[in-house]
């Protein structure tokens, strides 16, 4: 099931190898796959606040599912402060305030490094949360696979501006797709959504990123993406690009550099024929 | 699920605008005498935190609790975050948590 997805090796093939990881979203969200790899990529952990989800709960009609940002936000992280701490037999139940509000947190208990884990958590600790998020009986709360103790307060900041740099790029990627009349494939998005998101990782002011430059460079890898130009041996003449594009030629020739040199495309026939890396 | 008491990320400057809300900061402290704690704020001001309990000097505290004048506040909770703490970094977060982004804490 993968396998059409990686055969393209290749810079192209190996960013859509690491965008499942970590926090983001990935793309496997959006591809229509059996049952098991789907529920998979819904459950990517997205950092989040209580307001977001006290927000996200309010404004949907399925009290069920949450849609944060216009990403599914079954998994969660949160970090924040354990008030009201119960233990039980069966489970151990607290709620998380993370300062922007409070949520109900249960955490099932079947083993015993899971009772020794969730002993060592107390009132007033801060922790990391990484759970589920459910709605039940008009009310929601997270049910936790994971509660960690924070020792390096560093992370309380890192916590916090992680969940604005994940807001703005899941808010910002519904836009290109907008903007480009969904043409594209969602290979294609995926590759971007990489691409972007490496030098802002640690910008302190990630919207200065998208300037008119940007989204150029943005319009001329489209054009070359498109499965017309991959199909064509020799790729496309820069001329074609700008008249495709109707914009200035000076213009198109620093984001084809751009995309050259960051190996997005590459001459073929002479200087002034381009194709995608990307397989076709 | 409850966010009608939020604590919002403050440095000096922004306590200024949250008198007789409940606000979190995070300080440096500099002195403490009978329950009051001298501190230093994210963004180099001296606050003032009352009702705390003593702390090491040189440690980085956060104080959640009401801002009772423009530069001191009132804790109800004090956690101590050790002695390496990125002020920068949470400086500016409390510039982003109180600006652009406040939709997602307030």
């Amino acid at each position: 099931m993968y396998s059409n997805q990686y055969d393209g090796g290749g810079g192209g093939g190996s960013s859509s190898l690491f965008s499942g990881g970590g926090f983001m979203p990935s793309q496997a969200t959006q591809t229509p796959e059996s049952g098991f790899s789907k529920s998979r990529g819904v459950q990517t952990l997205l950092p989040l606040t209580v307001k977001q989800i006290r927000e996200a709960y309010q404004s949907s009609d399925d009290k069920s599912n949450f849609v944060i940002d216009g990403v599914e936000a079954a998994a969660a992280r949160l970090l924040g402060r354990v008030v009201n701490k119960v233990e039980r037999v069966t489970d151990v139940s607290f709620a998380l305030d993370d300062g922007t509000g409070r949520i109900d947190v249960h955490r099932w208990v079947q083993d015993t490094s899971e009772t020794n884990e969730m002993a060592a958590i107390q009132n007033g600790m801060y922790v990391v949360v990484g759970g589920s998020l459910k709605g039940f009986q008009g009310k929601n709360h997270l049910v936790a696979y994971s509660v960690r103790p924070v020792i390096d307060f560093n992370e309380l900041t890192h916590h916090f501006i992680e969940c604005i740099h994940v807001h703005l790029e899941n808010t910002r990627q519904k836009v290109q797709v907008v903007a480009s009349m969904g043409s594209t494939t969602p290979f294609i998005n995926d590759q971007k959504g990489y691409q972007t998101s490496i030098p802002n990782q640690f910008s302190t002011n990630p919207p200065m990123a998208a300037g008119p430059e940007t989204d150029i460079r943005d319009l001329v890898l489209n054009v070359f993406q498109e499965p017309s130009s991959l199909a064509r041996e020799h790729g496309l003449h820069v001329d074609e690009v700008v008249r495709r594009l109707g914009l200035p030629g000076d213009k198109i020739r620093d984001a084809v550099d751009y995309h050259v040199d960051v190996g997005n495309i590459y001459s073929t026939i002479d200087e002034y024929h381009y194709k995608s890396a990307c397989n076709g | 699920m409850d966010t009608s008491t939020p604590a919002v990320f403050v440095n000096a400057d922004v306590l200024k605008m949250y008198l007789g809300r409940r606000v979190r900061s995070v300080v440096q402290v500099m002195g403490s005498e009978g329950g009051t704690i001298t501190g230093q704020s994210t963004d180099g001001h001296q606050l003032t935190i009352k009702g705390a309990q003593s702390f090491p000097l040189s440690h980085f505290i956060e104080v959640i609790g009401i801002a009772d004048g423009n530069q001191s506040i009132r804790a109800e909770i004090c956690t101590d975050f050790g002695e390496n703490f990125d002020t920068q970094a949470y400086n500016g977060l409390c510039q982003l948590a109180n600006g652009k982004y406040k939709n997602l804490f307030l």
